[in-house]
C-alpha cells in the first residue's frame, strides 16, 4: 500500500514537471511616474477608523513600482479558483484589489465595530448588490455576474474603495514590488493588458516559450 | 490561564468586539441607521457620506402612507427592493425578521402626530370598487364594450388629491363617443383605521347638462391572511327622477399579491351589482415601476344575468402615484 502510494506521489510529481516543461509563464514589473495623493483625514469613526489613511489609488514605491495593477493573458483560460473575501478592516477594503471568476461569488466580511456597507458597481454604475454590516464577524456571500471590472464602495465611510476584476483569463495583480507572475502558460502569442483603478497602459504582444519565463514591463501614465 | 486571557484579549481587540455593541433598536438606530437617515429621522445630517437625501421620516404623510411590508422589504433588500437608491443597503443578512419589524416600528414613531389612517390598509385599488384609503393619485380608466355591431367607449380621467390626514377629494372627466356630458367631483373620510382594516364614507356629484346625480356612499377594506378584502356601496339619488332613475350600486372586491415585490402582479375579482343586475369583473393589475408608483390593470366586467341586454365590458386603469418617485434615483 505505502509503495502504491509512494509511486503515486512521484507520478504526480513527475507529470507536474512534464506540464510545467510544456508551458511557460510570464512574468515583469509595472512601474509609473505618477505618484499617489495626499493621506485622507478621517473625520468619521475615528476611533476605529484613525485620524488619517493612506490614499491607495496608486501605490508606488519611492522607484515608481507599482502595486495593485493587474496583468491579464487574452485568451488563455483558466479554471474556477476559490471564492473571494472582501474584508472591511479598519475602514478600509482588503484587499484593494482582487480577482474574481465570471458567475461566481463573492464573501464580505468586517473586523470593525462601525456600520459598513459593501456596495458593488459595474463601470455602468449599476449596483449588483449593496449589503450592510453592521457588526463584525458576520460574512455574506453574494453573486457575480459576467466578465467585468466591480467597483466597490462602502455607504458609509466615502473614501473606501475596493476593486474586483472578473475575468475568465489568466491574469496576475502586481504586488508591492510591482512584480507579478503568471505561470503555466501554453507556449504561443498573446495579447497581454493591463488595469489599474487610477492609470493605463498600452497592452502589448508577448510570446511564451515552454520551460522558460518570458519578461514584459508595462509602464503606467 | 493567564496566557488564555491575554490570549482572548488580544483576539477581541484585533476584532474590535471589545467596543460596545448596541442591543436595544433605538440603539442600533443610533449606531447605524442615523448615520444616513439622521438620528431623528430627518435624514438632515452635517456630514452626509451618501449623494441622495434619504426621506424625512417625521413627514407623516411619508411615514404612514404604505404598509409595513414596503418598509420590511426595504430594510431587507435596501432600496432597489422598493426601487429607490441602491445607496440603502440591505439588511436581510445581518438582522433577523423580528428586528428589521422593530425598525419599522421606529420609523413609523417619528410621525409624531396621531390620527393618520394606517398605511397597512392601503390596499391595491380595485378597478371599479371605491378603495377607502385616501390617496394622491392620477388615474386614466378606459371601458369598451361591443354590442350589435355597435363599440362603446369610454376614457375618464381622474385626480385624486388627499387633504389633510384623513381625507381626499377627486375629480372624474369622462369621455365618451359623445364626448364630454359630465364632470364627477368627490369628497371620502376615513372613518376609521387600525393595522387590518379601514372604513370610509364619502359624497359623489356628477354633473351632467341633463341632471345631477348624488352618490353618498361607504367604501371598508381588510385584510384577511394575504387576501385583500374590499367593499363599497352607494345609492345614486338624481336630482330629477324623470331624467335618471335612483339607484343601489354595490362592489365588492377579493385579491391577493403574487408577491412582496412593488412590482407584483395582483389577481383579484370584483363583484359588480346595480339593482337586479349582477357582474363579475376578474382582474389582474401590475405595479410597472420598481417603486410601484405607476402600475395599471386590466378586467372584464362579464354580466351574470341580463345577458341579452348587456355585454362583457373590457375595463382597467393605468395608476400614478404623483407624489412618489416612479423611478429608482441613483
Amino acid at each position: 500500500m505505502g509503495r502504491l502510494l509512494a509511486l503515486g506521489i512521484l507520478g504526480t510529481l513527475a507529470c507536474a514537471q512534464i506540464a510545467a516543461a510544456q508551458t511557460g509563464s510570464v512574468t515583469g514589473t509595472i512601474s509609473t511616474t505618477a505618484k499617489g495623493a495626499v493621506p485622507i483625514r478621517v473625520t468619521i469613526d475615528q476611533k476605529v477608523c484613525g485620524a488619517e489613511l493612506p490614499d491607495e489609488a496608486i501605490v508606488a514605491t519611492a522607484q515608481g513600482q507599482l502595486a495593485n495593477a493587474v496583468v491579464i493573458l487574452t485568451g488563455v483560460k483558466r479554471a474556477a479558483g476559490a471564492e473571494g473575501t472582501v474584508m472591511n478592516d479598519k475602514c478600509r477594503f482588503a484587499p484593494r484589489v482582487q480577482l474574481a471568476r465570471p458567475n461566481s461569488s463573492v464573501k464580505t466580511s468586517s473586523k470593525d465595530p462601525v456600520l459598513h456597507t459593501t456596495q458593488a458597481q459595474l463601470e455602468n454604475g449599476r449596483t449588483i448588490f449593496n449589503v450592510a454590516i453592521p457588526v463584525p464577524g458576520i460574512t455574506i456571500s453574494k453573486p457575480i455576474g459576467a466578465a467585468g471590472v466591480i467597483r466597490l464602495n462602502c455607504n458609509t465611510h466615502p473614501w473606501m474603495r475596493g476593486w474586483m476584476v472578473v475575468t475568465d483569463e489568466a491574469a496576475a495583480i502586481s504586488g508591492a514590488d510591482g512584480r507579478f507572475t503568471i505561470d503555466n502558460v501554453p507556449p504561443g502569442t498573446y495579447e497581454a493588458r493591463v488595469w489599474h483603478e487610477a492609470l493605463k497602459g498600452a497592452p502589448q504582444k508577448i510570446t511564451i516559450t515552454a520551460g522558460k519565463p518570458t519578461e514584459i514591463s508595462f509602464q503606467l501614465k | 490561564m493567564w496566557l488564555i486571557t491575554l490570549l482572548l484579549a488580544a483576539t477581541l481587540a484585533v476584532s474590535g468586539q471589545d467596543q460596545p455593541q448596541p442591543t436595544t433598536i433605538p440603539e442600533m438606530w443610533g449606531a447605524w441607521c442615523a448615520r444616513c437617515h439622521a438620528q431623528d429621522g430627518t435624514g438632515k445630517i452635517d456630514e452626509p457620506t451618501v449623494t441622495v437625501e434619504p426621506m424625512d421620516f417625521t413627514d407623516c404623510k411619508l411615514t404612514t402612507a404604505e404598509p409595513d411590508a414596503d418598509w420590511e422589504r426595504a430594510i431587507a433588500k435596501g432600496g432597489p427592493g422598493v426601487g429607490l437608491s441602491p445607496q440603502m443597503p440591505a439588511f436581510e443578512d445581518s438582522l433577523t425578521a423580528e428586528q428589521i419589524r422593530g425598525f419599522v416600528s421606529h420609523i413609523r414613531g417619528f410621525c409624531a402626530e396621531r390620527g393618520w389612517p394606517n398605511g397597512n390598509t392601503n390596499f391595491p385599488r380595485p378597478i371599479i370598487t371605491e378603495k377607502a384609503f385616501p390617496e394622491n393619485e392620477f388615474l386614466i380608466l378606459p371601458a369598451i364594450s361591443h354590442r350589435n355591431g355597435e363599440t362603446e367607449m369610454e376614457i375618464k380621467g381622474l385626480y385624486e388629491r388627499r387633504l389633510g390626514k384623513r381625507s381626499m377629494f377627486e375629480i372624474g372627466v369622462p369621455v365618451t363617443n359623445d364626448g364630454v356630458d359630465e364632470v364627477e367631483a368627490a369628497v371620502k373620510h376615513a372613518l376609521f383605521s387600525n393595522t387590518s382594516s379601514i372604513f370610509a364614507v364619502g359624497l359623489e356629484a356628477a354633473v351632467s347638462r341633463a341632471v345631477t346625480v348624488f352618490e353618498p356612499f361607504i367604501s371598508a377594506g381588510t385584510m384577511v391572511r394575504d387576501w385583500y378584502l374590499q367593499g363599497h356601496v352607494k345609492v345614486e339619488l338624481p336630482t330629477d327622477r324623470l331624467k335618471a332613475e335612483r339607484a343601489f350600486v354595490y362592489n365588492a372586491y377579493i385579491g391577493r399579491d403574487t408577491n412582496g415585490s412593488p412590482q407584483t402582479w395582483t389577481l383579484g375579482v370584483e363583484l359588480n351589482g346595480e339593482n337586479d343586475e349582477l357582474a363579475l369583473t376578474p382582474q389582474i393589475r401590475k405595479g410597472l415601476t420598481g417603486t410601484g408608483a405607476l402600475a395599471a390593470s386590466v378586467g372584464a366586467t362579464i354580466p351574470l344575468n341580463e345577458r341579452e341586454t348587456r355585454g362583457v365590458r373590457w375595463v382597467g386603469y393605468l395608476l400614478w402615484e404623483y407624489l412618489e418617485p416612479w423611478r429608482a434615483r441613483k
